[in-house]
């Protein structure tokens, strides 16, 4: 609310990840590619191998083609995007670590030259001289890696650098090193994946057969050792960060099955690659490429899902919002806003009136200064489609949005603002999808009363307080339901009518025996 | 209805070095960014008049594929060197650069896919360059173009960044970002001015691809001396009109600036336009003694003090449009001495290393270690 905010139709979540996993897809190959290229090379000298000389050339153009060219400019794209959907995060980032970018920078240059001398060396250079450019430029390649890795894994896990705000504390963060081993993992691996294409058009079938064998090389150990990697990679990560991911919150854990699934594929694909190797066709190599592309953006998918509420870990939430008001906030921490409310903080809202007749129009001003970094109205993550899923009418809304932060546990950060304009929020979002009072309490089996009411925070397991504490006794049950808030003061309070209460009651019940879950404790309510 | 200040707060974080580093920064990368991109423009811009011109025999022709040939190097140069100004851009000016880019998002965000075409029509082009195909022309003219518009959102962006008091408006007109800075009367005038030196610079690129040839073929050399030199005399010419206009389109308070309000911006001005009839002097001499070294050492030498001079008389006027919203003690500073030195560091050791790379391979007048074709 800083800033304006970018009202992307179909959803800046989604082109932030569009341009991100591109970028990634192909950054990653201009740093385990640049390997790839060298020694190859030193391999076809040292075999006096002609043919595959001739063909690395041919590749050589391929792979400038892709990084210095696409990977080259989605770079600046990310910074583009970035900046138009997230530019507080990004002025924070660019004040805190500017000299880690202008570093990165002197790599790149140095990178891209190196690249270009490389190619159009190929025919004018002695062999020596022209692995000294390969090796320059895999060297800069992966210093460039090595400083981007940490501000973004920094991102992720900001360690103890909200405390101090010390550079090297952040940079050199809890996942710098497992992450940075993950993605050199992925490098090389893409490194093959990408040969393989320019190898499938090879037209000599014994030069193709060696090309991919070599590539099977690049792929299988570097997937091999992706989920120790991983493992690492995951145990680095505060419980509580992961937690969402592992929670009912569908986007980590669906892309992290994804991840998973496609990984696996790819590996099995690259090993079917050399029961034929000779015959590799085209759409084969375009295949692999396209299921690790699918894994490669599952795997960023849940880096961004997890990093959720953040965009910088414990700082900044992904609204712009901070967590805790710090000295220079500009009044933009969560406190601040609850204190002095949305609107007149914000200082890009045409329509403040709250006493006014066009309600919703001030509740669409408030939702996208809060929602819109991650929610559309009815496109990418939709929130017609939720409201409709749930069956919340706008009393339901207003009780829900007090309660954000602890939604699929805990993904999004909490509604800033005061009471009467979460209420406007209610009202334009009952717009969106307008359902009734009586609607919002129709359904009258437990499930569906779980599902509409409770799903979002409760989880049925044994140690879930809902089913941890609630007694048994459904008549008890079913009064204790009526008031929520006396039950646990960060509940909603939901107006839930008699039969639905004690369907309710009987569904949890019915759970408990299912499962085994035990009764609940004594005096338990 | 907006709050009465429309300028973004600062962040938290401090500035990582005092103001005049990143200032200095800004500056000098900007420079370098211009002039890549005045190559890459200008030479093509150029390049099609030659061959337009040569369809009645002539060396433009050749000339055309040789300019083609730099062309996927120009422009990643231009991008690479413009990414530096872009952080130093951002560290002082994010308040206006951010928010301008959100109000013109889209345009703003194409220039993406407009850089990722008109790149991939230069590979096209240069990869072609040897067989004489009608699309090669084609191809290059509208990669061109595309450099060109996406020169102009760039001042579109820019000079909105300077008129805080526009954003409002166009912002809640539409919040998707469908919007331009074309109602900024200076907006037209700067870009011509800049399109105009990308034109004369353009001129001394061509100046630069003579020299080249000026041991091994001459004929041909003079033939681009020629023309390279002349574009640049008569696009600096140009520039007294263009510049000239710019100058009245500015706001009365800044223009007075460069007519003495400010005594260096005024000398700077006089400087500049001095060093431009200078060089202009310098390239006719040049021409008309065919004399390649003054033509590409002389010249651009002068020339080299303007450019200078109307890179910092372009951060006064940004800084004179801001006055009401930002002045350079908002900043608490606080030295990342911890960071700061290895990037010193690191970059002139990246300096040193790129040199050695260029000369080895026998550019910027290395002698190329001993060749040997490959098979
Ligand atoms: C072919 C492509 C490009 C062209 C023709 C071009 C042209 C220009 C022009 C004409 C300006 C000055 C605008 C004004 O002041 O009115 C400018 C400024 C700038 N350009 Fe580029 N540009 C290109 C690509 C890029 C890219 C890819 C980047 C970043 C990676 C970039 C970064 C910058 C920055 C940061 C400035 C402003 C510096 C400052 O305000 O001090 N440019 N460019």
């Amino acid at each position: 609310m800083n800033y304006p905010v970018w009202d992307v139709a179909f959803g800046a979540g989604l082109l932030i990840a569009l341009v991100a996993i591109l970028h990634v897809f192909v950054s990653h190959f201009a740093v385990g590619g640049g390997l790839f290229l060298v020694v190859t090379e030193h391999r076809a000298r040292r075999k006096n191998d002609a043919a595959l000389l001739g063909w690395l050339k041919k590749h050589t153009r391929f792979f400038v083609l892709v990084t210095v060219v696409f990977g080259a400019i989605s770079g600046v794209g990310i910074w583009f995007t970035i900046a138009l959907i997230s530019p507080t995060a990004t002025s924070n980032l660019i004040h805190a670590y500017v000299w880690g970018w202008a570093i990165e920078w002197v790599f790149f240059f140095l990178e891209i030259t190196a690249a270009l001398l490389y190619l159009y060396g190929w025919d004018k250079l002695e062999p020596r001289l022209h692995l000294w450019y390969g090796w320059i430029y895999f060297g800069a390649a992966y210093l460039s890696l090595v400083i981007i890795n940490g501000i973004i894994a920094f991102m992720l896990t900001s360690g103890s650098w909200t405390k101090n705000h010390e550079f090297w504390k952040g940079f050199f963060n809890p996942t710098y090193f497992p992450s940075l081993a993950f993605r050199t993992a992925i490098a090389l691996a893409l490194a093959g994946i990408y040969a393989l294409i320019t190898a499938s058009v090879e037209k000599d079938a014994g030069l193709k057969a060696r090309i991919v064998r070599w590539c099977a090389w690049w792929i299988v150990p570097s997937l091999a050792v992706l989920p120790p990697l991983g493992w690492w990679y995951i145990r680095r990560i505060p419980a509580d960060v992961w937690a969402s991911a592992r929670g009912p919150m569908p986007t980590a854990t669906h892309y992290a099955g994804f991840a998973v699934v496609l990984l696996a594929v790819t590996f099995v694909l690259a090993l079917l690659s050399l029961l034929k190797p000779g015959r590799m066709h085209l759409s084969f190599s375009l295949l692999v490429a396209l299921v690790a592309l699918g894994a490669m953006g599952s795997f960023e998918f849940v880096r961004e899902a997890i990093r959720k509420p953040f965009v910088i870990s414990n700082y900044l939430y992904a609204n712009s919002l901070y967590s805790t008001q710090i000295p220079g906030d500009g009044g933009f921490s969560v406190d601040e806003v609850n204190a002095a409310g949305v609107l007149p903080s914000a200082k890009w809202a045409s329509n403040r009136d709250l006493a006014g007749s066009n309600l919703a129009g001030v509740g669409h001003e408030i939702f996208r200064v809060e929602c819109e970094s991650c929610h559309t109205a009815n496109a990418y993550r939709g929130l017609k489609h939720y409201i409709a899923l749930r069956q919340w009418d706008e009393s339901k809304i207003q009780a829900m949005a007090g309660g954000l932060e602890f939604m699929h546990n805990g993904v999004m950060p909490p509604f800033a603002g005061t009471d009467a304009e979460r209420g406007v929020l209610a009202v334009y979002l009952n717009t969106i999808e307008p359902i009734s009072a009586e609607a919002a309490v129709a359904a009258t089996d437990g499930q569906t009363v779980f599902d509409q009411n409770c799903s979002m925070c409760h989880r049925v397991n044994a140690s879930d307080p809902l089913f941890k504490n609630l007694t048994s006794d459904p008549a008890a049950a079913g009064e204790a339901l009526k008031d929520l808030t006396a039950l646990f003061p960060l509940m909603p309070d939901l107006k839930l009518t008699g039969p639905q209460r004690t369907a309710l009651a009987e569904w949890i019940n019915a759970q408990r025996s299912a499962k085994g879950f035990g009764n609940p404790a004594q005096g338990g309510k | 209805m907006m709050q009465s200040n429309p300028i973004p707060a600062l962040d938290p974080n401090p500035l990582p070095a005092p103001y005049w580093v990143f200032k200095l920064l800004l500056i000098v990368t900007f420079v370098l960014h211009i002039v890549a991109m005045n190559f890459l423009l200008g030479g093509g811009v150029l390049a099609l008049t030659a061959k337009w011109r040569a369809k009645n025999g002539g060396f433009g022709g050749r000339l055309f594929s040789d300019v083609a040939k730099k062309m996927p190097v120009l422009l990643p140069a231009t991008i690479t060197l413009g990414i530096a100004p872009l952080l130093f851009v951002q560290v002082l000016y994010g308040q206006f650069f951010y928010t301008s880019s959100i109000v013109m998002a889209w345009p703003w965000f194409l220039v993406l896919a407009m850089l990722t075409a008109a790149y991939y029509g230069f590979y096209y082009v240069s990869f072609r360059s040897g067989q004489h195909g009608g699309k090669a022309g084609g191809v290059m003219l509208v990669s061109v173009i595309l450099v060109f518009l996406i020169g102009f959102l760039f001042s579109n962006n820019l000079t909105l960044s300077q008129t805080p008091a526009r954003w409002a408006t166009k912002y809640f007109a539409d919040p998707g970002g469908w919007n331009l800075n074309l109602t900024e009367p200076a907006l037209i005038p700067r870009f011509l001015h800049f399109f105009t030196a990308a034109v004369a610079v353009g001129g001394i690129f061509l100046v630069f691809v003579a020299l080249a040839n000026w041991k091994r073929d001459r004929e041909y050399a003079r033939q681009v001396l020629q023309f390279g030199g002349k574009a640049f005399m008569y696009a600096t010419m140009a520039q007294f009109v263009v510049g000239l206009v710019f100058l009245v389109s500015l706001p009365r308070g800044l223009r007075m600036l460069f007519m003495g309000d400010s005594p260096l911006a005024a000398t700077l001005l006089l400087v500049g336009i001095t060093g431009g009839i200078a060089a202009i002097f310098v390239m006719s001499g040049a021409l008309r003694n065919e004399n390649i070294r003054a033509a590409a050492l002389y010249a651009p030498g002068v020339l080299a003090v303007t450019i200078a001079c109307m890179a910092v008389m372009r951060d006064l006027l940004r800084d004179a449009y801001l006055s009401p919203y930002f002045h350079a003690g908002q900043f608490a500073v606080a030295t990342q001495w911890s960071v700061l030195p290895l990037f010193l560091a690191l970059f002139v050791a990246g300096v040193i290393l790129w040199l050695v790379m260029m000369r080895r391979y026998g550019l910027l007048g290395g002698k190329k270690e001993i060749e040997r074709p490959q098979p």
